[in-house]
């Protein structure tokens, strides 16, 4: 069974009296483990595809399963639990995916450790063990000498490592990356791709949203959308190897 | 759990993060607890220094007079016609009830006395008899009350207060001394313990007590009687009122369909009189107060709002990492109480100050129960400022929040 599987999913935003279309009819399976870039020019309906993936935001109709729990479906009604509820899905969110935004989206004022316990402090994960996992996940993006050091003392590579740890620590079904490189320079750029190949070697399923191709090509599947519908679906070569 | 107390730190945190903000926000709450807990003293107070004021004057004791103690302005005018109150009277009314045990003629004026050098102006020289021993049960601090043939015979003793005893016999026993009324002299026989201050302020330690024959020497029959009246053991007053009443009527002669031409009164009166004072300044305390506490928390509100907008961001990066609702909602409302409940205790300790100061001049005493009054309308003023903001914070829509910037 796929790790996730989107059937005929549509998304319509009323912007006034206008019915703008995000996405059109979305068919996508993902597997574990496996390694997926989303590309599209914008207004293809990217955005709109990775809130719905990340359970920010629910599809108009159509059907999502999320590691074996449905997320949305229109043939359930509400009752049967077809469609949650802000709070299921921000539960979803905080046991299921791990966000990392193009601007990296820390907390300011609190320190690199503190940010990374966020999703364990709402997942109600005591004091202790917390901060074991927390700094267990800045480990594993070498960050663990800068733990106590706020946002602001960071570079921009330093502070993505930190989302990174934080979009890690609950373990999560999928890394969710909104261009993850958007705001870093290239060589930065080279250091947070690889940081992330080498997580997906580790056994996470990464889906990442760009428009940057050479970034793309680190995945091992690229599906191209097009004004809200999968334009193409291609194997990287690195997905052939 | 662990969510709560993260959140309470994380507001916390929020709050240390703009301190001056803070502190101006709490003003409000500072001010409006300041007069919770001022008003609230002041009441206590005053019902305090008004019971003990009062429980000198026999909570049994009837007074039949010829004007009743609390009567509304033109009303005067129809009392003043009124017959006098003759001292007669009590002795008839003794004759006749049987529910009364003293009855004592009284009258009163202001006068000054004297003794050697020292003079004191504007005491009460109060004429009455033995019984009156009995009515009022004065305490003695030493001596003696005037005995039954004093008062038949209207000897010049005198029973003075504990003021007169401190101004004029500054070192030495006045007991035996004559000290001067008028020209006449009066030896002293006793000294009234000390009494304290009528509602805090009128002295009721500056009196002398004499013979209600030797004050009529002085002063002449014509002056207004009182009769002051004791009702026996174990008789309730009301009873004994209702006999008096009768008594009364049957001395003054008046038909059953008259109107009672004179007074009796009691402390019940005083008593109902200042239900409706302190009623009163409960009533102006109580608006008073809720305006200031309405305007803290408006300030609150304010500021939260603020803060919110601030913080949409922030809000919408929690929820994506999986705040529910009511975490976010508890987290701004737990902001907003700190912020009241940090200006409620300062508001107390500011009392705690100034009720140590006015302990000086008047009763003044803040209780524990007023404390946690306090505390607890902060806490509701908190709750009920912050509960809009929070909500507009957890209702925020998480994707449009994180790209608010």
């Amino acid at each position: 069974m796929a790790l996730l599987a989107l059937t005929n999913v549509t998304k319509v935003y009323q912007v006034g009296a206008v019915a703008v279309h995000a996405l059109r009819g979305i068919d996508l399976m993902v597997e574990k483990n496996e390694y997926v870039s989303i590309m599209g020019p914008s207004g293809s309906g990217k955005s709109t595809l990775m809130n719905v993936i990340g359970c920010l935001d629910t599809p108009t109709s159509g059907t999502y399963i999320l590691d074996g729990k449905t997320v949305h479906d229109d043939n359930i009604g509400q009752n049967g639990n077809g469609k949650l509820s802000e709070d299921e899905l921000a539960f979803i969110r905080n046991q299921k995916i791990g966000f990392v935004f193009q601007t990296f989206n820390l907390l300011p004022r609190i320190t690199a450790l503190h940010n990374v316990e966020l999703p364990l402090i709402y997942a109600g994960i005591h004091k202790k063990e917390r901060i074991e996992m927390a700094k267990e996940a800045l480990r594993k993006v070498n960050l663990e000498d800068r733990m106590h050091h706020q946002p602001n003392e960071l570079s921009g590579g330093q502070r993505q490592r930190v989302a990174i740890a934080r979009a890690l620590v609950n373990n999560p079904s999928i890394l969710l990356a909104d261009e993850p490189t958007g705001n870093l320079d290239s060589v930065t750029s080279r250091e947070i791709m690889k940081l992330m190949d080498k997580l997906h070697d580790e056994g996470n399923t990464i889906i990442l949203v760009t428009h940057e191709t050479e970034i793309a090509q680190h995945a091992h599947r690229i599906v191209h959308l097009l004004d809200g519908k999968i334009d193409r679906d291609e194997t990287t070569p690195k997905g052939n190897s | 759990m662990g969510v709560i107390f993260e959140s309470v730190v994380m507001a916390i945190k929020a709050i240390l993060q703009n301190k001056t903000r803070a502190f101006l926000t709490m003003l409000g709450i500072i001010i409006g607890i300041l007069s919770v807990s001022l008003m609230g003293t002041a009441i206590s107070g005053i019902d305090q220094v008004f019971e003990s004021s009062i429980e000198g004057m026999g909570q049994d004791v009837l007074y039949v007079q010829k004007y009743p103690w609390f009567m509304v302005n033109d009303e005067w005018w129809e009392y003043r016609n009124r017959p006098e109150i003759k001292e007669e009277y009590a002795e008839q009314i003794l004759e006749r009830a049987s529910s009364i045990a003293f009855a004592t003629p009284s009258s009163s004026r202001s006068d000054e006395v004297k003794y050697k050098k020292n003079t004191v102006e504007g005491v009460e020289i109060n004429g009455t008899t033995w019984q009156e021993a009995y009515i009022s049960a004065l305490k003695l601090e030493s001596g003696r009350f005037f005995s039954e043939p004093e008062s038949r015979y209207g000897s010049r003793v005198i029973v003075i207060g504990y003021d007169i005893k401190t101004a004029l016999f500054p070192n030495e026993d006045p007991l035996g001394k004559e000290i001067t009324i008028r020209g006449n002299k009066f030896r002293v026989i006793g000294v009234i313990a000390q009494q304290g201050k009528f509602l805090g302020l009128m002295s009721m330690d500056n009196i002398v007590i004499v013979p209600l024959k030797a004050f009529q020497m002085l002063y002449g029959r014509r002056r207004g009687i009182s009769i002051s009246v004791k009702p026996k053991d174990g008789i309730p007053v009301e009873q004994a009122k209702e006999e008096l009443t009768f008594i009364m009527r049957g001395l003054r002669k008046l038909k059953p369909r008259d109107e009672n031409d004179f007074a009796i009164n009691q402390q019940e009166a005083f008593r109902q009189q200042f239900a409706n004072i302190r009623f009163a300044i409960r009533a102006v305390g109580l608006g008073i107060t809720a305006l200031s506490l309405i305007v803290g928390g408006i300030g609150i509100m304010n500021i939260m709002f603020v803060s919110v907008r601030e913080r949409t961001k922030e809000i919408g990066i929690r929820k994506a990492l999986g705040a529910k609702k009511s975490i976010i909602l508890f987290q701004f409302l737990s902001e907003a109480v700190i912020i009241s409940l940090i200006g409620g205790i300062i508001g107390i300790l500011l009392t705690v100050g100034l009720v140590g100061v006015v302990q000086r001049f008047f009763v003044a005493n803040l209780s524990f129960g007023l404390v946690v009054i306090s505390l607890l309308v902060s806490i509701l003023t908190g709750v009920l400022s912050g509960i809009i903001p929070a909500n507009q914070a957890a209702r925020l829509n998480p994707i449009e929040a994180i790209r608010y910037e």
